[in-house]
């Protein structure tokens, strides 16, 4: 945007005085709420931790604002069919619920409105809000597109290695493998014995296949999906090493790999019978509990292995965004409720409920680090990261189901990485090119 | 037999009035929808981006049949079809004829109504427990295997064990549905042809053959229509237990067509493909009618 | 029953009893393990090898009831099942007496149309209804399943009725005429009543299907009309797997159908001869 000076600094002062009056009436979230209350917000929510953590911290939003929050559950893998269904009949969700790979896809539909809308609202916007306290990182790719901001990162993830510090020290290692080779030439002969195996990487055909296993081999070896000018870049020397290197490393996999989802393999962690797991963030919950794990106390968390071309941790997470579909009521009461979810104020409470925040400051906090051991590995993994780990376009969810079906004959050996890469290249291509990013009428943006 | 004679005496409109309701029902919920994708079908139509509709001729229909993906799924489907009909046909038919002998009262009645678990079963629900069942670690079948010596299979994670895994529960489920709908025509055969018959010979073959089995034609078509029907749309079960996987090894018809419509949001693709489903279905069915009613 | 032995060989009869005894095995097993496992804790459930005699628990089932609102998804697939086999038989019984009784040009194509309805792939038709149900509102209401599960149900009605009706004796029809009662006086008191066995069994087949429904059911409701097997379904989370609860939900939706398909099932044999269209 473009404006000129005077009109700025008009603007500028206005703003500031916006400010003074907003401290002087101190906003607060009741006073905001006042006009919505009795607004009901449908929202999609899944089984999983971070929103059972949202859940048991609800009851205090509805009391304070009088807004009430309609929770649908879905599993993840009916998550987007459920709201792409509900933006395209014009439906009832007001909060859209993004996977980082649906933005692109969300955000060219229209279906979503970008948060300038409220946080130039000086009546829903709270002075708090902070947006500089997100890790930028998490921001931008959680809820950013075209550089525009439409949602805020709420559950957040960041691929970490999980291992069985036990079951390391007992084969002769004082700690986990730094590198991929590493982990597959030197802890995967001397971990994988007695009916046990020395890794796990989850690899159903599913969105699992794409995230965290086809492309977490692409990358750390200097692969990609695409290069520069949006062909496919599977073709190429780093990514096929990548891919090969899958392929090797299955050995020291428990057998049908192919079929483990998050649930196979963190099972597999916590019942002892893999040694190291590179999973998400969010499943530390689960693997510390000793309800839920039988290696609790030998559970040790560190960044995942670095590869030739870097350490490039897998990474994924849910922003959660206004629908634009919502009306005038709707559109606020959902504000504020994203905005409070969010909040750095609120940060420390989801964390204790078993969420994962995203806020830098809810980190830097004393004894955060030493009680939530995941916290070094998780905030060296949001430094730096790829955001376009899976390219974020309005493609992807064609696109990964065709990652999903080639990766998956790849594993099973039913084509060559060579032959499965070509294919997968191919497919990919024509939807791109259907797209209209080689015809030069979209920008190659991912 | 309702022979033609009177039908003279039968006005148009009464036979409107017995047939207009359903005929009509049929036509707005059966026949609008399928228009409806016939219509998509010629377009492109994807659910996420719905700003680029357009009419794109047989575009779609082309791209399905040259799709080596669509006829691997096809051949899929009709694999486990010709393997698990036959089966259930052949364990569906001795069932029958074992509950239509005489005598054990009590017994064949408990039979019979443990006939009516499998078939009654939510699909869906078979599905999963095809997960908690087939389970490599947890699972029962593992475990019974066990008993007879044999190593755990790894049922869901090997592309050809899952398949198997697959078929077995089609046969449990279904077999029981043939052998009461053999059972059923069974009891139109004239018990007096039948005992003559069986005076004449001992051997069962012989009365199957040529005494029971004419009055079985319309059962044996009745069971071969739906059973091939059911099996081109088969979706719960498996979407539920494997989901198409490991790999595309599992991967029926039906789920390879919701992957593109619903999860790829292909729509226009998706119906083209479920449309040549449906005529593959049409003349399959016509097929049996012809070849098993010769008298009509 | 028939006795066309005086008494069958005791041999013979012991293998027919062991051939019986396994068949029950067979269709026994499988839902005696999920009613089991629906009684195991989550860790139990994940015992290697599975325990056969353990403490039960009801924790799963007191949780999927009380806290994840199975109770209502069942009402749900009751009402849906319910009305749409009362509906398809309204619709239906009196379509297969005019296929059975009455003869006019193209019925047999007629009766292959309505058939050929049953075998149309939900696929087909679950997108244009979604987009077709939502621009009139009725999207995530009992009346669309109730309609849509029509196109599979009204088909199962008229073609095993249409048999019934072909082996109810003519000169009863013959007679009726001649006294000068209408077709429908004919239809309603005489053929009907006659033909109980086949409305029996189709409408054993039409609420099985209906309940036992998932793919519509995914795509056309959401809340208030979700479906009992939609609700089970959508426990299986990549995230967690459980069992449990998975078994409990099954167990609850397979009881009632079962129950009812058991009490109804003298009828099964008698009204499944599925004859065509002669």
């Amino acid at each position: 945007m473009k404006l000129n000076p005077t009109l700025r600094s008009l603007l500028v002062a206005g703003t500031c005085w916006l400010g003074v009056i907003g401290t002087a009436g101190a906003w607060t979230l009741e006073e905001a709420a006042k006009p919505y209350a009795g607004t009901t917000v449908d929202v999609v929510f899944l089984l999983r931790p971070g929103y059972e953590a949202a859940e048991a911290m609800l009851p205090e939003f509805e009391e304070k604002t009088g807004i009430k929050i309609n929770i649908i559950k879905h599993p993840y893998e009916n998550a987007l069919g459920e709201q792409v269904r509900d933006f395209v009949a014009n439906g009832d969700l007001d909060i859209a619920l993004i996977d980082l790979v649906w933005i692109g896809n969300f955000a060219e539909n229209d279906w979503l409105l970008p948060i300038s809308e409220f946080t130039s609202n000086p009546e829903l916007a709270d002075p708090d809000l902070d947006i500089d306290d997100f890790f930028p990182l998490v921001l931008n790719a959680f809820g950013g597109w075209n550089g525009e901001v439409y949602g805020l990162p709420f559950d957040n993830y960041s691929g970490l290695l999980f291992y069985n510090e036990c079951m390391l020290k007992d084969a002769g290692f004082d700690g986990p493998p730094g590198t991929w080779s590493e982990l597959k030439d030197t802890y995967g002969p001397a971990l994988t014995k007695d009916g046990k195996y020395a890794f796990a990487l989850q690899s159903k055909r599913n969105e699992t296949q794409s995230a965290d296993s086809f492309a977490r081999v692409l990358w750390p070896f200097g692969g990609s999906f695409l290069d520069d000018d949006f062909k496919s870049n599977l073709m190429s020397a780093e990514s096929q090493a990548g891919l090969k290197f899958r392929q090797d490393l299955m050995q020291y996999m428990p057998e049908g790999i192919v079929a483990y989802d998050h649930a196979e393999a963190v099972n597999a962690l916590a019942q002892g019978d893999v040694a190291m797991l590179t999973e998400w963030s969010a499943f530390y919950s689960t693997l510390k509990s000793p309800d839920t794990s039988k290696v609790a106390d030998c559970l040790k968390i560190a960044p995942e292995p670095s590869g030739p071309a870097g350490r490039k941790p897998a990474l994924g997470g849910f922003s959660l965004a206004v629908a634009a579909q919502a009306d005038e009521k709707e559109r606020a009461a959902s504000w504020l409720f994203i905005q409070w979810v969010t909040s750095k104020a609120n940060a420390l409470e989801y964390l204790e409920r078993g969420g994962v925040p995203a806020r830098q400051s809810v980190y830097e906090q004393d004894g955060v680090a030493e009680k939530y051991d995941f916290v070094p590995a998780l905030v060296e993994s949001w430094q730096d990261g790829v955001p376009e780990f899976r390219p974020r376009f309005a493609e992807w969810p064609e696109i990964t189901e065709i990652v999903q079906e080639w990766g998956s004959k790849i594993m099973l050996g039913e084509v060559s990485t060579e032959e499965g890469a070509e294919e997968l290249g191919k497919r990919m291509e024509a939807v791109l090119e259907e797209a209209g990013y080689y015809s030069g009428e979209k920008p190659l943006a991912q | 037999m309702p022979v033609n004679a009177s039908s003279g005496t039968i006005r148009r409109s009464t036979i409107l009035a017995f047939l207009g309701p359903s005929v009509v029902t049929l036509l707005v919920i059966g026949i609008g929808p399928l228009l409806y994708a016939v219509w998509t079908s010629l377009h492109y139509f994807n659910l996420t981006k719905l700003k680029k509709v357009k009419f794109i001729g047989m575009e779609n229909y082309a791209s399905v049949l040259t799709d080596s993906v669509f006829w691997e799924a096809l051949g899929r489907t009709f694999l486990l079809l010709v393997i698990s009909l036959p089966i259930q046909l052949a364990i569906g038919l001795g069932i029958a004829l074992l509950l239509h002998q005489p005598g054990v009262g009590f017994l064949k009645t408990l039979t019979r109504l443990s006939l009516v678990l499998p078939m009654a079963t939510t699909y869906a629900v078979v599905g999963l427990l095809g997960q908690v069942m087939f389970n490599l670690k947890y699972g029962v079948v593992n475990q019974l295997i066990g008993f007879v010596g044999f190593d755990p299979v790894n049922w869901i994670g090997d592309p050809t064990n899952a398949f198997i895994a697959i078929t077995f529960w089609d046969i449990w489920q279904w077999t029981p549905f043939v052998a009461l709908v053999l059972l059923a025509g069974l009891t139109t055969v004239p018990s007096e042809i039948e005992e003559a018959a069986k005076l004449e010979t001992k051997r069962w073959f012989t009365v199957l053959r040529y005494v029971q089995l004419p009055f079985l034609i319309p059962a044996l078509t009745a069971v071969l229509i739906l059973r091939t029907a059911d099996t081109l749309k088969l979706f719960d079960m498996v979407f539920t237990m494997t989901r198409g996987g490991p790999g595309s090894s599992t991967e029926l018809i039906s789920l390879m067509i919701q992957r593109v419509g619903f999860r790829s949001f292909d729509q226009g693709l998706a119906s083209a493909q479920a449309i040549i489903l449906l005529i593959i279905t049409i003349i399959l069915s016509q097929l049996y009618i012809r070849l098993l009613y010769k008298e009509v | 029953m028939r006795n066309a032995q005086a008494g069958p060989a005791p041999r013979g009869m012991g293998v027919q009893i062991l051939l019986m005894l396994l068949v029950i095995l067979f269709c026994v097993f499988p839902f005696y393990w999920m009613v089991t496992t629906s009684l195991k804790t989550q860790i139990l459930a994940l015992e290697s090898p599975p325990v056969w005699i353990f403490e039960p628990t009801l924790a799963n089932y007191s949780e999927v009831l009380l806290k994840d609102g199975v109770g209502t998804t069942l009402i749900n697939s009751l009402i849906i099942a319910v009305s749409t086999t009362l509906l398809a038989v309204l619709l239906g019984c009196p379509a297969a007496y005019a296929l059975a009784r009455f003869e006019f040009r193209g019925k047999r194509d007629l009766w292959f149309w309505f058939i050929t309805n049953r075998m149309v792939s939900p696929i087909v038709l679950a997108l244009p209804f979604f987009l077709i149900v939502r621009k009139i509102g009725l999207l995530d209401t009992h009346l669309v399943l109730i309609l849509i599960y029509l196109t599979f149900n009204l088909p199962i009605v008229i073609w095993i009725c249409t048999d019934q009706f072909r082996s109810v004796p003519y000169d009863l029809n013959e007679a009726a005429m001649l006294e000068g009662a209408s077709q429908w006086r004919i239809f309603r008191s005489i053929c009907l009543p006659l033909a109980v066995p086949g409305v029996a069994v189709s409408s054993i087949f039409s609420f099985i299907f209906s309940w036992n429904e998932l793919m519509y059911a995914l795509v056309l409701t959401r809340n208030n009309a979700k479906t009992a097997p939609a609700m089970a379904v959508s426990f299986m989370e990549g995230y967690n797997l459980p069992y449990g609860k998975i078994m409990a939900t099954s167990t609850l939706i397979v009881i009632p159908v079962i129950v009812f398909a058991l009490i109804a099932s003298k009828h099964l044999v008698r009204g499944l001869t599925m004859g065509a269209v002669k």
